[in-house]
């Protein structure tokens, strides 16, 4: 489980996210959406430990982000997707994909390259497997990118606005792969603006309005008269369609 | 006076033998730059104020004093403080630091470019910070600085020929020689000049095929 | 007192010596300064042979090195030519011919950086070419050259050093005698660098407030 309690975080004097709370469990979707600027992005990045925090207690599976002890642990049982991809440049789709196991989980590199290409296969890049990031389209990059966090088996996956750096098509391509990996049980808190396609796969929708979570409720409800109940929700949701 | 370059003939072995001592020296200290570089580099982006300070202290000085200087601080003040070398190690020694202090300034901006998401990602799947610096952040700086160290190292070419003053017979030291037993200084200095201008010539076009080699998968590719 | 200990005197020598290597510094800088423009100018204009004689000499000066071009002119040039070359005149014939070397370089970058496109409307307003030089290009070049010259400034003080070994009485000259008199080369070279260094400082400094100067000055004149 992932347990955010009361995190607050500020960047100087501008406060990110305000007390936030927020539970997931092994096997939820969960889909944090927001406007820009809202904070969904930081939420991520604290869960992850790029950020400090200011206050509160984030832990994954009880270990907390915020000891430099337990923080490995931590992010032993996540991986993270990138809106910005962030391959290693130097590095090859397989290698990029199989270097922390090789590196953290100590896997022999014979069986972690195997491993990555298995997973590029599941992806639809077979024939890309020992392509340069700089010689990939951006949607097979951030193809790549879901590979890289998947190899390390992570509990949860954790996805920060994956497709916005994307074009339609691209887009597409990834939001099918991430469709299946939903449906195969993974475990994911998705960061995005795909508003209908958060509501196709999340069992969950979390709305946070200048860095507090004013809504945490499963999709269903969010979508019908509970969250159109609130002002701040219909107001994003209307505004989001009509784009 | 005839310009005569034949008389020099059999003076080539010598000179080849100097040019020997030069490219040794040079060899092991670009291999002593790139040590002392990495490390002074690592040290001026890390995280920790006084590693930085010390670091940004040692690349000051070392940028700032003539390197004929700092060449016979080593060579007349090593014994008195008893430590005895010879003058070959002194000039490697001397070279490598003063080159440290230019290489580290090319890997601190070589490490300064790299997109700080990469590391974020690499930071996030769980690899150790030492990891993280032989993986991803030393491979990456290393092939963006190819061009720059390249000029660091011609330098580090040329600024060798200063060992000459401390009695080591390389490359120029035997063109001295070469020069007062001849007589003929006119023609030993100009093809001396000439052949450096060729060997950091040579070195030069090595670099821009290594540079061309290392960064083979920037250059083509989609988007 | 021993005879080999320090006197009052020799802050007076060493004063000298900078005094010495201050004055060669600054002549040849300025008469480099002149020399190096002039055949930026003549690159830029595209003069048939002379262009093409000048990228290599300045080749051959900017890859071999400054030692080496001193000897050639100290003792290839009098051997060669039957003339009498002083210490000083060598030096400040190899000084200044190694600092146009690299002016020219910065010059011709800082005058492509202005632009084509701009010379060639100030062409159509009718101006003559020496107009165009002296008011559209000469401005801006010299705002965008002024930070890599001074960073080849504090270079250049530091190869001045170099001319102590052809018997110029400079602040390293003036080193070596005090080195070889008192036997003390870790106090005498601390000296001596520490003199260097804080004339690099200072020349750094001055590059930098002119810098500032230049800048604002073009930027007033932009509005």
């Amino acid at each position: 489980m992932i347990s955010v309690s009361g995190l607050r975080k500020s960047f100087g004097a501008a406060t990110v996210l305000d007390g936030v709370d927020l539970e997931i469990r092994q096997g939820e979707v969960v889909s944090v959406l927001g406007s820009s600027g809202s904070g969904k992005s930081t939420l991520i990045r604290c869960i992850n430990g790029l950020e400090k925090i200011d206050a509160g207690k984030i832990t994954v599976d009880g270990f907390d982000v915020s000891k430099p002890r337990e923080l490995s642990e931590a992010r032993k049982r996540s991986g993270t997707v990138f809106q910005l991809f962030n391959l290693y440049p130097h590095m090859t789709a397989v290698q990029n994909i199989a270097l922390a196991p090789v590196e953290v989980l100590k896997v022999p590199r014979k069986q972690a390259e195997t491993e990555a290409r298995e997973l590029l296969q599941s992806v639809g890049l077979t024939d890309r497997a020992d392509a340069y990031p700089s010689q990939l389209s951006g949607g097979q990059r951030q193809r790549v990118g879901i590979c890289r966090a998947l190899a390390m088996k992570p509990s949860y996956l954790l996805l920060d606005e994956v497709t916005s750096a994307l074009d339609p098509e691209m887009t597409s391509e990834v939001l099918s792969i991430l469709a299946k990996l939903a449906k195969g049980g993974t475990t994911m808190v998705f960061v995005t603006h795909e508003i209908e396609f958060a509501r196709s796969i999340s069992s969950r929708i979390a709305f946070l309005d200048k860095g507090t979570l004013i809504a945490d409720l499963p999709t269903e409800e969010f979508f019908s008269d509970k969250g159109m109940a609130l002002p701040r929700v219909a107001q994003f949701l209307s505004k989001m369609r009509k784009d | 006076m005839k310009f005569d370059l034949s008389i020099l003939a059999k003076h080539i072995p010598f000179l080849l033998e100097g040019a020997w001592l030069t490219l040794q020296a040079c060899t092991l200290a670009v291999i002593g730059s790139l040590v002392l570089g990495l490390a002074v580099g690592a040290m001026r982006t890390s995280a920790s104020p006084l590693l930085n300070r010390v670091a940004a202290i040692y690349v000051d000085i070392f940028r700032n004093i003539p390197f004929i200087v700092q060449l016979f601080f080593f060579y007349f003040g090593l014994p008195e403080i008893g430590i005895y070398i010879d003058a070959f190690t002194t000039g490697v020694v001397a070279l490598s630091i003063a080159g440290g202090a230019f290489t580290s300034d090319v890997i601190r901006s070589g490490i300064l470019a790299i997109d700080p998401g990469v590391i974020e990602a690499a930071q996030v799947s769980g690899l150790r910070k030492s990891t993280i610096f032989r993986k991803i952040i030393l491979p990456i700086a290393l092939r963006a600085s190819i061009r720059p160290l390249g000029s660091v190292f011609i330098n580090l070419i040329l600024t060798s020929s200063i060992l000459s003053t401390i009695t080591l017979n390389e490359l120029t030291g035997s063109a001295k020689i070469v020069a007062s037993n001849t007589f003929r200084p006119f023609e030993v200095y100009f093809v001396l000049l000439v052949a450096y201008a060729a060997l950091t010539y040579a070195v030069s076009i090595l670099i821009g095929m290594l540079h061309r080699h290392l960064n083979r998968h920037q250059q083509e590719g989609a988007v | 007192m021993r005879y080999g200990d320090f006197t009052p005197f020799d802050i007076v020598l060493l004063l000298q010596g900078l005094g010495v290597s201050l004055a060669l510094f600054v002549s040849t800088a300025l008469i480099g300064l002149v020399i190096g423009t002039a055949w930026a100018v003549i690159r830029f204009y595209r003069v048939p042979v002379l262009m093409q004689i000048v990228t290599f000499v300045a080749e051959l000066l900017k890859n071999s090195p400054v030692l080496v071009q001193l000897f050639l002119v100290f003792f290839g040039l009098p051997a060669f030519f039957k003339i009498n070359v002083t210490p000083t005149e060598a030096a400040v014939i190899t000084l200044s011919g190694n600092s146009a070397a690299f002016i020219y370089v910065i010059a011709v970058s800082a005058i492509e950086s202005v632009g084509r496109d701009q010379i060639e409307a100030a062409r159509v307003f009718g101006l003559t070419r020496w107009q165009t030089l002296r008011w559209v290009i000469a401005p801006q070049a010299a705002a965008f050259a002024i930070g890599p010259l001074t960073g080849l400034l504090v270079n250049q003080l530091q190869v001045t050093s170099l001319i102590s070994v052809i018997g110029v009485m400079d602040l390293t000259k003036v080193g070596n005698i005090l080195n070889l008199r008192t036997l003390k080369p870790f106090l005498v070279w601390t000296a001596v660098g520490a003199l260097y260094y804080l004339t690099a400082k200072l020349v750094a400094y001055a590059g930098g407030r002119f810098e500032k100067r230049l800048r604002a000055h073009t930027a007033w004149r932009g509005l």
